[in-house]
């Protein structure tokens, strides 16, 4: 497959070390786009859209956001807890946009499944539909997300 | 033949030579402004040598008057005031003047030239805020995921700043990673030591840059900062004062605490400080310390979720419940928040209800 | 050539018009003739440099080329001597007139490479003028550009650029108005000839 320059860039920097820590591909060794659409074509199967998980964990989010680390349970079924640090986080895609750096975590108490990710993983699952390589630190398969949030 | 062509190339050379000899000549008498002198603020003097712009000779030196178009007199925000020296105001400035700064002598300080001696004045924000080389001359624990970081200026061998300032401290290349970053610490020494500044730190998980302050970092390493920056300082007003605080947000607190007990202030001061359990507290003993040796001040530490071995028999819970018991008169009083942003919106919504109007905070968000 | 330097000097402000008859000096004149104020600066400087180096350039053609039998380097070296004016001349103004240097100065590296300043040195060899008559002519051809790029600018700002079809703007336009003016200066060309 041929990329253009911009798509290139981007891969070098989803890769560790440049924008956060451990990158946001894992152990997977694909590029960006097919990792995109895998995981839309997994979506269609599970009949939602990136927008609609995007809203939904935003809505979340802004639920935690203020009981910080000490953690809330929402509609008596997600526990939810904020960790922040000082600071934004730039997008890894170059569309210049900055995100609070935050990890929530969440557990479904209903069913179990555990959960996490950041301000900047839902604005990447939202406009790109990038839930992040096999094995990142803040990969959610979409179907356990789907299982733990709706 | 041969003639010719010598002919040819020697006029061409000799003409060509004189022309640029005369402009060398020229540029040597006419260009050469010879080193200047800038006078900041009647502070610190710079030499630079002259010729170029203000904005420019003034980078070199390392004070950076903000700028967005360059240096070519598009944007208007690079003024300083010109105090002497500077010669006429040009066409060039004149559009991005207010009369009350056409008055005062205000300059674009990329139109203006170093030709000769300066005085100039600039905020002191932006005078005070350098690169600094450091050695790293402490690391401790403070709590498991809390490091107390102290470290010795070495070029230039001393800061000034306001207590609750922060710095943007510059990671080096480790591991995978490839480029060094930037990230923002408040200080948390006592401004009145201008030979170090001491960093609280607190682990973030896949933290680039806490990652190489908890793992990497060893003591007499050289690390580079630049500061110190911000508006979250102490308003020398008188009044009462709530501080309000967790985890790292313990920083900027200590620095003002430190400054406020040597310069023995009468303001009465209610610190309090949110944790999760024990094992987050840090810093008792010099709370402890500064609740004997200040007039007026109480260090009250809130857990939200103590664990029942924890022998903890302190405040439990949220910390905005506590602020009116502690309150004298709302008017009179100012709050300083530093922290998680959950923190600091309920405290702030909470001090606004109680008619608290001066709320100021350093907001990690 | 036994014209008058008074007569060369009106004729090559209106009748021989470096600009609208023989069209050199267009880049700038196009780019610049946006603005009033500019324009003016613009076309000083022009004024300025033409009327230097076309007597610099008659001095180092007679003095130096002539009698050393390389009339043929006279290109190559007025675009020398022009540059090295230019500069010198940015040099000066910087040093001891920061007001005119940045109402003029600006502008000299500009004209450095503007045809007309080269056309006017060439032509005044071509016409045999004595030294009197090339500074006239460079001087009157300065005027000239500087009458040409002021009117622009003017009917420019009359000119109403919304009303204006997709794609007529700036440059096309200026085109059209130029060529306008050309003719109207053609109206002057059976007063004096001076080629």
């Amino acid at each position: 497959m041929k990329l253009t320059p911009q798509e290139v860039k981007i891969q070098e920097r989803l890769k560790p070390g440049v924008v956060t820590l451990d990158g946001f591909l894992g152990k997977d060794k694909r590029h960006y786009n097919e990792i995109i659409a895998e995981d839309l074509e997994v979506l269609k199967g599970l009949a939602k859209t990136k927008e609609e998980i995007a809203d939904r964990l935003d809505y979340l989010t802004k639920k935690a956001l203020p009981y910080d680390e000490d953690g809330v349970v929402i509609d008596e079924i997600y526990d939810l807890q904020y960790v922040t640090a000082r600071g934004r986080i730039i997008s890894p895609f170059m569309d210049r946009t900055f995100w609070p750096k935050g990890i929530i975590t969440l557990k479904n108490l209903q069913n179990g499944v555990e959960i996490r990710w950041t301000p900047l993983s839902i604005h990447l699952i939202r406009r790109y539909g990038f839930f992040q390589g096999k094995g990142a630190t803040f990969r959610t398969e979409p179907s356990d997300l789907i299982k733990a949030i709706f | 033949m041969m003639l010719i062509i010598i002919n040819n190339v020697l006029t061409f050379v000799g003409l060509s030579g004189v022309l640029s000899t005369i402009i060398v000549i020229a540029d040597y008498f006419l260009a050469n402004y010879g080193d200047c002198k800038i006078d900041i603020n009647g502070k610190r003097e710079i030499t630079v040598k002259g010729g170029s712009s203000l904005l420019t000779s003034l980078a070199e030196k390392d004070i950076f008057v903000s700028s967005a178009c360059g240096g070519r007199g598009t944007c208007g925000l690079c003024k300083v005031k010109g105090i002497d020296g500077c010669g006429p105001l040009l066409p060039t400035e004149k559009p991005y003047m207010s009369p009350k700064e056409l008055e005062e002598g205000i300059r674009l300080s990329c139109q203006v030239k170093v030709k000769r001696d300066l005085k100039i004045e600039i905020p002191e924000s932006i005078f005070s805020i350098r690169k600094y080389k450091s050695v790293v001359t402490a690391i401790e624990d403070y709590t498991y995921d809390i490091k107390r970081i102290e470290f010795k200026l070495i070029e230039p061998n001393e800061i000034t700043f306001k207590a609750g300032q922060y710095v943007q401290l510059e990671s080096k290349r480790y591991g995978k990673v490839r480029q060094p970053v930037m990230r923002a610490y408040s200080v948390s020494s006592n401004p009145s030591h201008t030979d170090y500044i001491e960093l609280i730190i607190r682990k973030v998980p896949e933290g680039i840059m806490t990652t190489f302050t908890h793992d990497h970092l060893k003591e007499k390493d050289e690390i580079s900062f630049t500061g110190p920056f911000g508006d979250f300082y102490i308003r020398d007003t008188g009044t009462d004062m709530f501080f309000v605080a967790g985890g790292s947000g313990m920083a900027p607190f200590k620095g003002m605490l430190e400054e406020l007990n040597e310069k023995k202030s009468k303001r009465r001061i209610v610190f309090f400080f949110g944790a999760r359990t024990t094992k987050d507290l840090f810093l008792l003993e010099g709370m402890k310390r500064f609740e004997e040796e200040m007039h007026d001040f109480k260090f009250i530490p809130i857990l939200s979720h103590p664990e029942p071995n924890d022998g903890w028999d302190g405040l439990t819970g949220y910390i905005p419940p506590y602020f009116e018991e502690h309150l004298r008169d709302p008017k009179n009083t100012e709050g300083y928040l530093c922290g998680n942003p959950g923190l600091l919106n309920a405290s702030e919504k909470r001090m606004r209800e109680l008619g608290i109007e001066d709320v100021y905070y350093d907001s990690f968000g | 050539m036994e014209i008058n330097s008074f007569v060369i000097f009106i004729a090559a402000i209106f009748t021989s018009n470096i600009l609208l008859t023989n069209f050199l000096g267009m880049c700038s004149y196009l780019s610049i003739s946006k603005d009033m104020e500019a324009s003016a600066g613009l076309g000083m400087a022009v004024f300025f440099v033409l009327t230097f180096t076309s007597g610099l350039n008659y001095l180092a053609y007679h003095y130096i080329l002539v009698p050393l039998n390389l009339v043929y380097l006279q290109y190559i070296i007025f675009i020398i001597v022009i540059a090295a004016f230019v500069q010198l001349l940015e040099l000066v103004i910087e040093r001891f007139s920061p007001v005119l240097y940045y109402s003029l100065g600006i502008f000299l590296p500009l004209i450095t490479v503007n045809c007309a300043i080269f056309g006017i040195s060439l032509f005044m060899i071509i016409r045999n003028y004595t030294f009197i008559q090339s500074i006239a002519f460079g001087a009157g051809s300065g005027l000239g550009w500087l009458l040409a790029i002021l009117a622009l600018a003017g009917i420019r700002g009359k000119v109403r650029e919304k009303m204006l079809p997709k794609g007529m703007n700036n440059a096309a336009i200026s085109l059209i108005i130029t060529g306008i003016m050309a003719l109207a200066f053609i109206g002057f060309s059976g007063v004096v000839i001076i080629q």
